[in-house]
């Protein structure tokens, strides 16, 4: 496979976290590394186990097959493993995987000399798992608190976790996590038209330049953010909702108990209403 | 250079914020409670310090002692309607019990004219309703005793259960504007409003108001019972029977007990009740889930304390069928005083 021009740049050695040279090399256009092959080494293994637990489960049927964690009874244990057990395997491979991968993509970044961005926005997204299957369990005291793998079984376990709070939409920092999901996805969306716009121009027009990105917005919301400064801004975007979606997750349960509702009794107890 | 470590800053929050939760955080103070198969997320959890604190506040009275024998030859009772199948010393017990756990100890004259024990009235012929409204109380937990086992098991209900020291329990209810959807806790139906097509259609006639009253009568279960919605459902399908906990049979059982106990037992006593004692629209006060639970989802913590009062449980023979004398005294005793006052001097007695 021929390399690309900037490829000569990429392709130099060093920059690794862990072993020197092992496996400091690339396998067709893909960087291998140590953090590659710990990630191909979990994957594999997690995405075989979980179709092993699709094999001794009921059903074949994609959306309703369903590897889920142990009973509460068997708490920081280990479950046997057609009990949850699996799934604390899985887990652990996940993690690995994901981890990794972060891990791979920082070599990656260390090589090139660039920062680590990349590897921290994708880091928060891996954070926000972890809360989800080890952190609260573990603060919960047992596995069974982790969320099942399965498509539909994971979306009841969210349900029957957001009416154990009785409406989690008054859970603050879900409300926080949520508004940053939507700010993201508009500020991806203006981005997105305005790049798509500017590259693609009338028959027989030059493609537009950054100047006349910043003319369109400043037009229209009297600002424009600049080019370098909406990716910052899309990064803080991505990070803030992955980690106030940890975040919400993480305080229901083991430091809010009640209804989410309830919470926002200070409200009404402010000494302000003059009772 | 880099204008801003972002990295660092970041490390510090994290590890900030982690301390600050570690301060907050004590694992023995959780306690969850698994209601459904694993990964689904069917769990009760409380935190223990509240529950332990609600569980302070209650408390529950000391059985009276055991009756001693009773005199021999037939029972003495003159005007004993529902308690007649019980020795004296039972009887005896049981009236001092019943004081405590409503009218005050030893306030016998809450309910009866002291005078005469045994008269429906007071010396002014007036119907003694305290004395009226507490036979038929006594027949009204017969019942639940006797009938809904499915609800009250053999743990059963006593005064105490709803009354907790006071003559009038907590969470009763009249009707007015503002809590309509407590109809269903008397004799409104339609409470279930889900549509079972996933398109819209003219199938679900529910109106959005229906639907806010089952949401509010829901809410008002959970309050009462101090639980969460999956305690009674799998929320994946909130109408399924098959996904719900068994928690909800033994709730239906409940609903079907409080409208008889409504229908029956509670809001015909507006014709004896005074004024004082009636909601805004001149109906008797009426029972919901709260009145016996109080935040409790086993009332009373499950105390048994119905096992130490036979009188309660009622005759082996109880079939529930509502005694006829009680409305007969009290339209002969409100007929009574109404002659009286039709034939009685200017200025009274």
């Amino acid at each position: 496979m021929a390399l690309m021009s900037f490829e000569r740049k990429y392709r130099v050695r060093g920059g690794t976290l862990i072993g020197g040279d092992l496996f400091d090399f690339w396998f067709g256009p893909f960087y291998v590394g140590f953090f590659g092959v710990t990630t191909i080494f979990f994957a594999v293994l997690g995405t075989l186990l979980l179709v092993w637990g699709a094999a001794i489960g009921p059903t074949w049927n994609l959306w309703q097959i369903n590897v889920a964690p142990p009973d509460l009874k068997y708490g920081l244990g280990l479950a046997p493993l057609r009990e949850g057990g699996l799934w604390q395997i899985v887990t652990f491979c996940a993690t690995g995987a994901f981890g990794s991968w972060v891990l791979r993509q920082a070599e990656i970044a260390r090589k090139l000399g660039m920062g680590l961005h990349v590897s921290w926005a994708f880091g928060a997204a891996v954070a926000a798992y972890v809360t989800l299957v080890i952190i609260r369990p573990v603060l919960l005291g047992a596995w069974g608190h982790g969320f099942p793998y399965g498509i539909f079984s994971h979306l009841d376990w969210v349900s029957n976790v957001g009416y154990q709070y009785l409406h989690f939409h008054y859970n603050p920092a879900h409300m926080i996590a949520i508004t940053f999901f939507f700010t993201n996805c508009l500020a991806l969306a203006m981005h997105g038209s305005l790049i798509l716009s500017v590259t693609n121009p009338k028959q027989g027009e030059p493609v537009k330049t950054s100047e006349h990105e910043n003319v369109f917005f400043r037009d229209l919301v009297g600002y424009s953010i600049g080019a370098l400064g909406i990716h910052r801004l899309g990064t803080f975007l991505a990070m803030s909702a992955g980690l106030w979606s940890a975040i919400c997750i993480v305080i229901s349960g083991p430091f809010w108990s009640k209804p989410w509702p309830e919470w926002w009794n200070w409200w009404l107890n402010l000494p302000i209403w003059g009772k | 250079m880099r204008a801003f470590p972002f990295a660092r800053v970041a490390l510090l929050g994290f590890a900030a914020t982690s301390l600050a939760g570690c301060k907050y955080w004590k694992s023995e103070e959780r306690v969850t409670v698994q209601t459904g198969y694993r990964g689904t997320a069917m769990e009760h959890t409380v935190k223990k310090s509240d529950v332990m604190a609600q569980f302070a506040a209650t408390s529950v009275p000391e059985p009276v002692p055991a009756a001693g024998p009773s005199p021999p030859g037939p029972l003495p009772w003159k005007n004993v309607q529902v308690l007649n199948d019980i020795s004296v010393a039972e009887f005896n017990r049981t009236m001092v019990a019943m004081s405590t756990w409503v009218a005050g100890t030893g306030n016998c004259a809450y309910c009866h004219n002291v005078v005469n024990f045994a008269s429906d009235t007071a010396n002014d012929g007036k119907p003694l309703y305290t004395k009226l409204t507490a036979r038929r109380m006594l027949q009204m937990t017969r019942h639940i005793n006797g009938q809904y086992g499915q609800h009250v098991a053999n743990t059963g209900v006593t005064c105490y259960t709803c009354h907790r020291g006071k003559p009038v329990p907590q969470g009763m209810w009249t009707f007015g504007d503002g809590n309509q959807y407590q109809r269903h806790y008397l004799d409104r139906d339609g409470a279930r409003v889900i549509s079972h097509e996933m398109a819209p259609s003219n199938a679900n006639r529910s109106s959005v108001k229906q639907t806010e009253w089952t949401y509010a009568l829901m809410i008002s279960m959970s309050n009462s019972l101090g639980v969460n919605c999956t305690y009674c459902h799998n929320t994946r399908q909130f109408a399924s029977w098959q996904e719900a906990p068994p928690a909800r049979v033994k709730a239906l059982h409940g609903i079907n007990m409080v409208r008889d106990v409504n229908t029956n037992f509670v809001a015909p006593l507006v014709s004896i009740l005074p004024q004082v004692r009636l909601g805004e629209m001149g109906d008797a006060p009426k029972v919901q889930c709260q009145t016996c639970h109080q935040g409790v989802y086993k009332p009373l913590y499950g105390a048994k304390m119905a096992k130490d009062y036979p009188a309660i449980w009622g005759r082996p023979d109880w079939a529930g069928t509502p005694f006829p004398g009680l409305y007969q005294t009290a339209a002969d005793s409100t007929q009574k005083v109404a002659d009286a006052a039709a034939t009685a001097p200017v200025g009274g007695r």
